[in-house]
């Protein structure tokens, strides 16, 4: 039934408000730090199709609006009033979970007799047993490691808890009353959606609500259709890399092929490297994730705020993710940390759209988020205390017509820092220094947001800094349209000191009493050419102590004495100037030489030679290969590739053998 | 002739809101007067006079003066405050920047971070660093001092806020440093931040003082200014400024803390709903206060206001205890308009006060909901604030016929359906946050009563708790003056807080930290209160005492309140037990083996204004009822119009009806009706089935 403008607009509020009570009863009544610090919950209500239409605005996880149900949904057609199926394995619910501690509960939602549509919700909990207490760790190799795995199954009969299921899952985490907590609270926060659902069908009618679902789709997608016109017909391609993959040395690549024809966006990630032997990776079942999309839902939100929250938005988005790769893995790959490939994979479609339209987007943003943790060795009994210190992020990507933000990015859970008087209230140390990073954002005639430096004084001996996560050391944030890139991430220990060194990543560091390490996270790209940037604005950034005089000089051709512009010499430097690159995308050097060892060209070629390797061998084979083409990538020593050209006949080399043993 | 009058002011954008409460007997008498922007003091005393002249006070019997003003609050909105400089410890300087290093939306890439109050280059490192144990990092030594004495000087500042890490629990190094500048640059004002609010977190602490820095010269010249013009009346009565959390300080404590009066406002409108509901109804109440330009609405648990330490004054956080306000997006002036597919949309865009709605006939040419109440009938356009000012309701209907047209709504009385279509929206709206604000804290909405104020509030009730459940709605004498009423009720009131770094064992040792702070807080609070109260030791003062609990490992810390009765024989165990019970409530277990950390004890304390007894209720003589149609449910109904001064009590009228007043109209929703009770507050409810 088509409902009329006002009450199509009175459900639109009635509905969103159900929704957005349900994650309110989720988070009262959960126990979770994770829900009560982190606000990784959801809740939504789906339609008889199983996809959301009713999903709250500014409360919990707002990633996951284009949810799909159907895969947990398909082994019950049976369904009945107060029935609830629980599930977390990726593998098995079509990647609803996309790692093992975030529960899903499903109910069907009834008015009277009739199923009108289904409650969703979920939570990330504190623990689901396997190796390491709280679940993850870069380090599992498979997801046996990561913990208890749950294919769908009804945890509730009409309203009856299943006991048995319950004592599984209750014999296999470490804190199964927290975790109790948050499944109840998950219940009641569906219970309280059913009910207020069905009083919406009370006082409009089933047929008004049903209607409603598809009703809202279409609108939404209408919202869409003007924002999706700004990119361009035709097919643009970008990659990005992680670092590593922490099991390695090698590099990880995400590619994006996103491609505009008449009205429908394209979004293929072919040429992505084959799935990990550690837990980046990111199950999506070949289905469109919400995740694959992400960006391209935060496009659409950030240039119309008023488009609902609703799956509509992009239905006229498809998105294909190889199989046996990193972001659609198989089982039974771990994906424990699977954020920071979800982080790596924003950049990597802003690219291609940056390609596509450079209006559109941000330039990249320092894309990474670093929690330092403390861990306090007792020297008597020998336990360790862990303590989460601080988290740590970047600056955000300049875009066409404003600089990125200074010392932020939203990046996925855009919580709140620590102060330093908490963290010194708990752990012993001194915080001396948390600042912005000076010069850390990309120039550009747009800069990028400065990243933040942190650095910690250890105030007693046996203790242990662990920083995993850490990302961007290589491969730098990238500027556009003549923009910059952002400085690298870096970690060095005693800075300024005789001793000082520098680390290239961080597992768990002993340090002594006295000793610093200091954080330095890289900012956002700049955008647009950094000497068109307005020289005031040059001048304020030096006053601020964003940007060095020297900086301001050599990156933005802009004079500073004391405190105002040398005109002159401004003008002399700005016309003088030679070898500025004004390339689309400027990802920095070691970027450049990287890519002119492994072109596309070739790392697409030696994906498809491991593509008849079982996808779980991938990753071994793989290895091999990159060793040996490039012994320094074995070890631990800082990567320098003084020769492309060389390199990339090794690595010729060492495909043409993979393909020869493939086809053997 | 005995002082017994108090005089409440509560100054808003469009006009100032006055009362008068005579004490012995409780007689009100309300008072507006046009509000003038450039200088508020001018229009309240002119609102003082008249209103005196009204009730005939002469200044002799006027107790008290109760001000409420949003000069604060503009000062930080409008960034007009003062020029600042601040000193931080070396390594802190970027603290303004960062913030809590958040963007407000994961899901705009488009918003960029807050202006900070006081830019990058005016925030001043100094080796001056205390650790968290008291022990002493960096002191500046006086070259250091006397270098940074100079570059403020440079700056030509007003004022400087200084906040050192860790000097909430140790302020000693902090107030030196502020005593240095201040020797070395006589006649600066310098704020040290432990001296405003010495509470954990080091930004918002740094930008609570800041924030009073920045309002301090303004306010101080506005309250001298208006001290001048009461004295100019001869009105020699204690003035005192209103606060965020619902009560007030005497004139000297504002000067120095002008920071507690920026969201007094509605927070005033809340302890009115307090004082005004009946006792029986006073522990389950949801105030509206619907106005031209915003909604606010709150809850009341067991007669109290419930407080937030999460307070936001446009970008900036305030941590002092501030009644928890939610305001919505739909209000009188909230615009009603269409979107690119066709689906109606109520705000947030809102018309305000200038141009307003179409009905105002000041240039608005897009409807509002104040022009759906006309065009509906709901409101007349000549009884419109008492007939003072007369409405234009040609060009309201047609600008929403014009409007209705976009939905396909046409021919006869396509502005009605169009009013009453936008009203069903703006509902729904108000009646889902309302929800959700009983959702977020697990209450049943069955159980609260709705207090409406404000000039709108009255109008849209019974549409809202139609909506959204509730049982009952009250409407108080006075709705339109309410957050005037709430000033001249306000009790004093002061709160204080102190972090410290107790840990309680599983068996309540090590109260002893604990023991020695509260006793200071409540020490300091009494003294301040007795001197507030004009030295009067005699005074009941009521102090809640809340401690920030939880256990080692936990992220989240638990307000633990300390019942009134408990506080004096207050130790470890009986602290413990509380902290168990709370966290019982809310996470329904608690584990008594391990140790509590308390980190943060406030203290609030209060010396009540004494209740006032019921007004008498004063009858004008009744007019003869009348009647006129209202757009309802698709027609138009026949609504009984009778004037609020006619009502006795025991009256009931029967909706559909409206009722008229100075101030406000009240709609009376088909199937409900109104009881005047005792007291002459509406008490509106829905007819029992068997009435229907």
């Amino acid at each position: 039934m088509t409902l009329d403008a006002t009450e199509f607009e009175i459900l639109r509020h009635k509905t969103t408000a159900a929704a957005e009570e349900m994650g309110l009863t989720l988070q009262r009544s959960a126990r979770t730090i994770y829900v009560k610090e982190v606000s990784d919950f959801a809740t939504a209500i789906a339609g008889l199709d199983g996809k959301a239409f009713a999903y709250p605005e500014m409360l919990g996880v707002s990633a996951f609006v284009d949810l799909d149900l159907r895969p947990t949904l398909a082994a019950f057609p049976d369904l009945a009033p107060g029935d609830v199926i629980l599930s977390n394995l990726p593998y098995a619910n079509g990647a609803l979970s996309t790692h093992l501690p975030d529960l899903q509960l499903v109910r069907p939602f009834f008015h009277g007799e009739r199923l009108i549509g289904y409650g969703w919700s979920m939570a990330h909990t504190s623990d689901i047993g396997g190796g390491v207490p709280s679940s993850i760790s870069p380090r599992f190799s498979d997801i046996y490691q990561e913990g208890l795995q749950i294919p769908p199954v009804r945890l509730l009969h009409q309203g009856r808890m299943d006991d048995g299921v319950l004592a599984i899952y209750r014999a296999n985490c470490r804190s199964p009353r927290t975790n109790m907590g948050d499944v109840r609270a998950m219940l009641s926060a569906l219970e309280t959606g059913e009910r207020r659902i069905a009083a919406i069908a009370a006082a409009h009618g089933d047929d008004a609500v049903i209607g409603f679902q598809t009703q809202l789709a279409d609108y939404a997608c209408e919202k869409a259709r003007p924002i999706l016109d700004l990119i361009p017909e035709g097919s643009f391609d970008y990659w990005d890399y992680l670092d590593h993959d922490f099991v390695s040395n090698i590099p990880v690549r995400l590619r994006c092929r996103l491609t505009r024809e008449g009205s429908r966006i394209h979004l293929d990630f072919t040429g992505t490297d084959p799935q990990l032997a550690s837990a980046f990776n990111l199950p999506t079942a070949g289905l469109r994730n919400p995740y694959l999309t992400i960006r391209l839902l935060h496009l659409l939100t950030s240039h119309d705020p008023t488009a609902p929250y609703n799956h509509g938005l992009l239905r006229d988005i498809e998105a294909d993710a190889p199989a046996g790769s990193v972001l659609n893995p198989q089982y039974p790959a771990a994906c424990g940390v699977r954020h920071a490939t979800v982080m790596r994979l924003i950049d990597t479609v802003s690219g291609a759209l940056h390609l596509a339209n450079p209006a559109l987007a941000p330039v990249a943003g320092g894309g990474t988020v670093l929690p330092v943790v403390l861990v306090d060795h007792d020297p008597v009994t020998g336990e360790a205390r862990p303590m989460v210190i601080q988290s740590i992020v970047c600056g955000s990507g300049a875009r066409d017509g404003s600089d990125g933000v200074d010392g932020r990015e939203a990046g996925l859970s855009n919580t709140r820092n620590s102060p330093i008087e908490r963290t010194e209230d708990e752990a012993p140390v001194l915080v001396e220094h948390y600042g912005l990073r000076c010069n850390s954002g990309g120039p550009g005639r747009w800069r990028g947001g400065c990243g933040l430096v942190y650095t910690i004084r250890m105030l007693k001996d046996d203790l242990s800094v662990l920083a995993r996560g850490l990302e961007r050391f290589r491969f730098a944030p990238w500027g556009g349209a003549g923009g910059r890139p952002a400085p690298n991430c870096r970690v060095v220990v005693n800075i300024g000191r005789e001793d000082e060194r520098e680390l290239m990543r961080i597992d768990m560091l002993p340090l002594r009493k006295g000793d610093t390490i200091t954080f330095m996270t890289p900012g956002g790209g700049g955008f647009g050419d950094p000497f068109s940037r307005p020289p005031e604005a040059v001048l304020a950034d030096v006053l601020s102590g964003f940007v060095s005089i020297e900086a301001a000089a050599c990156d933005y051709g802009v004079a500073i004495r004391g405190e105002a512009v040398d005109a002159k010499a401004t003008t002399a430097f700005r016309d003088g100037r030679e070898g500025i690159r004004s390339d689309d995308i400027d990802a920095g050097s070691f970027r450049e030489n990287w890519d002119a060892v492994l072109t596309d060209a070739l790392v697409c070629r030696m994906i498809k030679a491991l593509e008849p390797l079982p996808p779980t061998a991938r990753a071994r084979r793989r290895r091999r290969l990159y060793e040996a083409a490039l012994p320094a990538l074995a070890s631990d020593e800082p990567l320098h590739l003084p020769d492309p050209a060389s390199a990339r006949a090794a690595f010729e080399r060492e495909i043409a053998a993979l393909e020869r043993e493939v086809h053997a | 002739m005995s002082a017994n009058w108090r005089l409440g002011i509560d100054v808003g954008g469009t006009f100032n809101d006055l009362v008068a409460v005579r004490e012995g007997d409780g007689l009100r008498i309300d008072y507006k007067q046009p509000s003038v922007p450039a200088d508020p003091s001018k229009a309240v005393e002119a609102g003082l006079r008249g209103l005196m002249e009204k009730a005939g006070v002469v200044p002799g019997q006027v107790s008290r003066i109760m001000h409420g003003t949003t000069l604060a609050l503009n000062t930080i909105l409008q960034r007009r405050g003062a020029r600042l400089a601040m000193v931080v410890s070396r390594g802190n300087g970027d603290v303004l920047e960062i913030a809590r290093s958040r963007v407000a939306s994961a899901f705009d890439f488009t918003l960029k971070r807050e202006t900070p109050l006081i830019p990058r280059n005016r925030v001043y490192e100094i080796d001056a660093r205390i650790m968290a144990d008291g022990c002493i990092d960096a002191r500046p030594d006086a070259a250091a001092l006397d270098a940074l004495a100079e570059r403020i000087a440079a700056t030509r500042v007003d004022a400087v806020a200084v906040m050192l890490l860790n000097s909430y629990r140790h302020p000693e190094l902090e107030a030196e440093v502020a005593q240095a500048i201040r020797q070395r640059l006589p006649g600066l004002a310098v704020t040290a931040s432990a001296a405003v609010w010495p509470e954990l977190r080091e930004y918002e602490r740094a930008m609570l003082a800041a924030l009073n820095a920045y309002v301090q010269p303004l306010m101080e010249s506005y309250l001298d200014r208006l001290a001048q013009r009461l004295a100019a009346l001869g009105l020699t009565a204690p003035l005192f400024i209103t606060t965020n959390n619902g009560g007030s300080v005497a004139l000297a404590s504002a000067r120095a803390r002008p920071i507690e009066a920026a969201l007094s406002g509605p927070s005033s409108g809340v302890t009115a709903a307090i004082r005004e509901a009946p006792a029986r109804l006073r522990d389950r109440l949801v105030t509206l206060d619907m106005g031209g330009t915003s909604t606010d609405m709150a809850v009341v648990l067991d007669a109290l206001p419930e407080y937030t330490n999460e307070a936001r004054i446009g970008d900036f956080p305030v941590i002092l205890p501030v009644v928890a306000v939610t305001a919505i997006g739909a209000g009188g002036g909230s615009q009603i308009m269409i979107d690119a597919q066709g689906v109606m949309k109520v705000g947030p865009e809102s018309a305000g006060s200038d141009p307003g709605p179409v009905c105002y006939g000041r240039g608005g040419e897009t409807p509002t909901v104040t022009d759906c109440y006309l065009t509906t009938g709901i409101l007349a356009a000549d009884a419109f604030l008492g007939g003072r000012m007369p409405l234009d309701a040609q060009s309201a209907a047609a600008a929403l016929s014009q409007l209705g047209a976009g939905f396909g709504i046409d021919g006869a009385g396509a502005g009605a359906r169009t009013a009453a279509a936008a009203l069903r929206v703006a509902t729904a709206m108000m009646a889902v946050e309302l929800s959700k604000l009983l959702a977020r804290r697990g209450l049943d909405h069955r159980d609260f009563t709705l207090v409406a104020f404000g000039g709108a509030g009255a109008t849209h009730a019974t549409m809202l708790a139609a909506e959204a459940g509730l049982p009952q709605v009250l409407i108080p004498r006075t709705p339109g003056t309410f957050c005037a009423l709430g000033a001249a009720l306000a009790d004093v009131r002061r709160d204080y807080a102190r972090s410290l770094a107790a840990m309680l064992t599983a068996d309540g040792e090590g109260y002893g930290p604990i023991a020695l702070v509260l006793d200071e807080l409540v020490t300091e609070a009494s003294d301040w209160a007795r001197a507030e109260a004009d030295g009067n030791g005699a005074l009941p003062l009521h102090f809640q005492v809340m401690a920030e609990m939880r256990f080692g490992d936990q992220a989240h810390a638990l307000e633990v309140f300390v019942p009134e009765d408990q506080r004096e024989q207050l130790d470890g165990p009986a602290l413990l037990e509380l902290f168990h019970q709370e966290h019982a409530r809310l996470y329904g277990f608690s584990s008594r083996d391990d140790a509590v950390r308390v980190s943060t004890l406030r203290v609030s304390v209060s010396a009540p204004s004494g209740e006032l007894p019921d007004p008498p209720m004063v009858m004008s003589v009744s007019a003869p009822p009348q009647s006129r149609p209202v757009f309802n449910a698709g027609q138009w109904v026949e609504a009984e119009v009778r004037r609020r001064s006619g009502l006795a009590a025991g009256n009931v009228i029967a909706g559909p009806a409206i009722i008229e007043q100075d101030d406000t109209t009240v709609w009376i929703v088909p199937g409900w009706s109104a009881r005047v009770e005792p007291d002459g507050n509406l008490l509106i409810s829905p007819d029992q089935e068997d009435e229907r």
